[in-house]
């Protein structure tokens, strides 16, 4: 049930993508998604499509479960779908009572839904083929120049990697917490919105419970351990840039310069 | 209240790279009034095999009937099965959340939709069946009491249920010896007051061979061995090769034995190691 989330959850391997810098991938997906942003023309989706399939084929992680990712949103995708089809004015294409397509608006409601589609399975790679202790190293070394403007860049990572570290302990924990009220009769489906949020009580009080618990244990744990921020701090697993890191990032802006050269042109 | 499982499987997270087949084709009969215990290595899937007891989980494939209703379809209803079949997590205390003892365990009678002085009755007994006096914390906080005395509340509250059968999983993990002692002596003198089936899932060996009739092992999602705790505790070889350990008594016996005494091996509880070792003595 809960466990079903796979936006944001990794998928473990060894492909040239999962061994890529973290850094190196976290500004790519920036970049990608200023591309898609970038693009104005249907025909251009395809370069998007050929290095995301590239990118795709390349991590080895199933398509199947890339696309589980985008489930959850459905929603804000048939959502943003729905508002640009009915909503653009234009040549009328059907009549739908009281709305119409329009022509202009099936393209716009295609562009937009295909731009919203790739953004999530192309964001979705990134988390898929991280580890979130990768993720947050990354984000923290590329942070580490705004400390100089009291940015708490390492605070912040660790915070991030706690966090990260903790929700599929808390997703179990409510699981199992879920499974005991009910086998006690608890009813978590049924009923009115009234009688359903009242009915997540007794899952929600043993729930912060042990989240503070969790907390407590965990700032003991570290104290113990003499943990004290991020100041004259070494890791176990230093960043490196190789090769094929600097190969990927120039595919990426090559990309970048194929699409801005079609738009100036 | 007969529980009978027909070649279950349980695989969790399907088609995943991390999948975990948890349970492999098991069959499993329990009788009515039965005393049941399980025991397997950590993983094993015990776990897993009680949940579907009382519909927590569905299997991929298999059936398991109660009382000859097959559960797994989909026509049945949940409520009634988790009824008649009460089930105890682990750790058990982490599921409170009620302002009083009272109210706590009032929760499941309540969800079955008793009436107010039945409810009442029932939190009384459940409450002295567990060994607590009603008076003394009835309307005390849950999260003041102590680790034993939360985990008896808890229990109470599935008890309060009146399940034709109670599954508890490892009732005692993380107690102290004084706690654990109390919640295996409340188990035992409940069994025999309500004539109710149990399935205690437990890593002590001790307490497993002294109370079942009957014990499950099993080892990697299977059930490897079903019998009478003697004809169980025969294969003592085995069971030590998965992972397992042995009764206290029965330890204490084979060790005897590798030191050329002539006593027998093939004994569970303390009493009868007390006999054996007078024997041996008196016949010096
Ligand atoms: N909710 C779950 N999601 C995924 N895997 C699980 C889950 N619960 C248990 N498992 C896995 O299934 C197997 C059996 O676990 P479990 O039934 O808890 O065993 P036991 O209770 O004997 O220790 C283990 O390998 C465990 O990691
Ligand atoms: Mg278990």
């Amino acid at each position: 049930m809960l466990r079903d989330i796979t936006l944001g959850q990794y998928y473990p391997g060894e492909s040239l993508i999962h061994k890529l810098d973290p850094r190196i991938k976290i500004l790519a997906t920036f970049i990608f998604i200023i591309e898609l942003f970038l693009i104005t023309e249907f025909i251009q989706y395809l370069w998007i499509l050929l290095f995301l399939g590239m990118v795709i084929i390349i991590s080895g992680v199933p398509l199947k479960f890339m696309l589980k990712g985008l489930q959850p949103l459905m929603i804000i995708i048939i959502l943003t779908f729905g508002i640009n089809i009915f909503m653009t004015k234009g040549e009328v294409l059907w009549t739908l009572g009281p709305l119409n397509i329009t022509r202009e608006g099936l393209h716009q409601a295609l562009f937009m839904g295909s731009r919203l589609i790739l953004l999530i399975i192309g964001s979705s790679v990134l988390t898929l083929t991280t580890k979130p202790i990768k993720l947050t190293d990354g984000i923290e070394k590329l942070l580490n120049p705004f400390k100089k403007i009291g940015l708490p860049a390492h605070e912040l990572a660790m915070m991030m990697t706690i966090a990260l570290r903790f929700i599929p302990t808390l997703l179990e924990e409510t699981d199992k917490i879920m499974k005991a009220q009910m086998a006690r009769g608890a009813d978590f489906e049924s009923g009115n919105l009234l009688k359903r949020a009242k009915s997540l009580i007794p899952l929600l009080v043993p729930l912060f419970i042990s989240a503070f618990r969790r907390a407590d244990e965990l700032a003991m744990a570290m104290e113990a351990r003499c943990y004290r921020g991020g100041e004259n701090r070494t890791r176990m697993h230093e960043l490196e840039f190789h090769y094929k890191d600097i190969i990927a990032f120039l595919v990426v802006l090559c990309l970048l310069g194929i699409i801005v050269w079609q738009r100036l042109r | 209240m007969s529980i009978k499982v027909e070649n279950i499987t349980h695989i969790y997270n399907e088609q995943m790279p991390y999948e975990t087949t948890a349970l492999d084709h098991v069959s499993v009969e329990i009788e009515s009034g039965e005393f049941v215990g399980i025991i397997g290595h950590t993983g094993s899937g015990k776990s897993t095999f009680i949940q579907h007891l009382n519909g927590l989980l569905k299997p991929k494939s298999g059936k398991i009937y109660i009382n000859g209703i097959d559960i797994t379809e989909k026509k049945v209803k949940a409520p009634e099965i988790r009824q008649k079949v009460g089930l105890v997590f682990q750790y058990p205390e982490y599921q409170l959340f009620e302002e009083t003892v009272f109210k706590d365990i009032a929760f499941g009678p309540s969800n079955l939709g008793l009436p107010q002085n039945e409810i009442e009755q029932r939190v009384y007994e459940a409450l002295s069946l567990v060994g607590l006096d009603y008076r003394e914390v009835t309307d005390k906080s849950p999260f003041d009491l102590s680790g034993g005395q939360k985990r008896r509340v808890a229990i109470a509250g599935v008890i309060a249920m009146k399940p034709e059968v109670l599954i508890l999983d490892e009732p005692t993990a993380g107690l102290d010896p004084k706690g654990h002692k109390e919640i295996l002596d409340m188990i035992k003198k409940m069994h025999k007051k309500e004539k109710n089936t149990i399935i205690l899932v437990s890593h002590n060996m001790g307490d497993i061979a002294e109370l079942s009739d009957r014990i499950i092992v099993m080892e990697k999602g299977k059930v490897v061995l079903t019998g009478s705790p003697k004809e169980v505790f025969k294969n003592a070889d085995y069971i030590e090769s998965i992972g397992l350990g042995l009764p206290p008594a029965m330890i204490l016996m084979r060790m005897l034995k590798q030191r050329g005494k002539h006593v027998y091996t093939d004994i569970l509880t303390i009493d009868q190691a007390e006999k054996q070792i007078l024997n041996l003595l008196r016949s010096k």
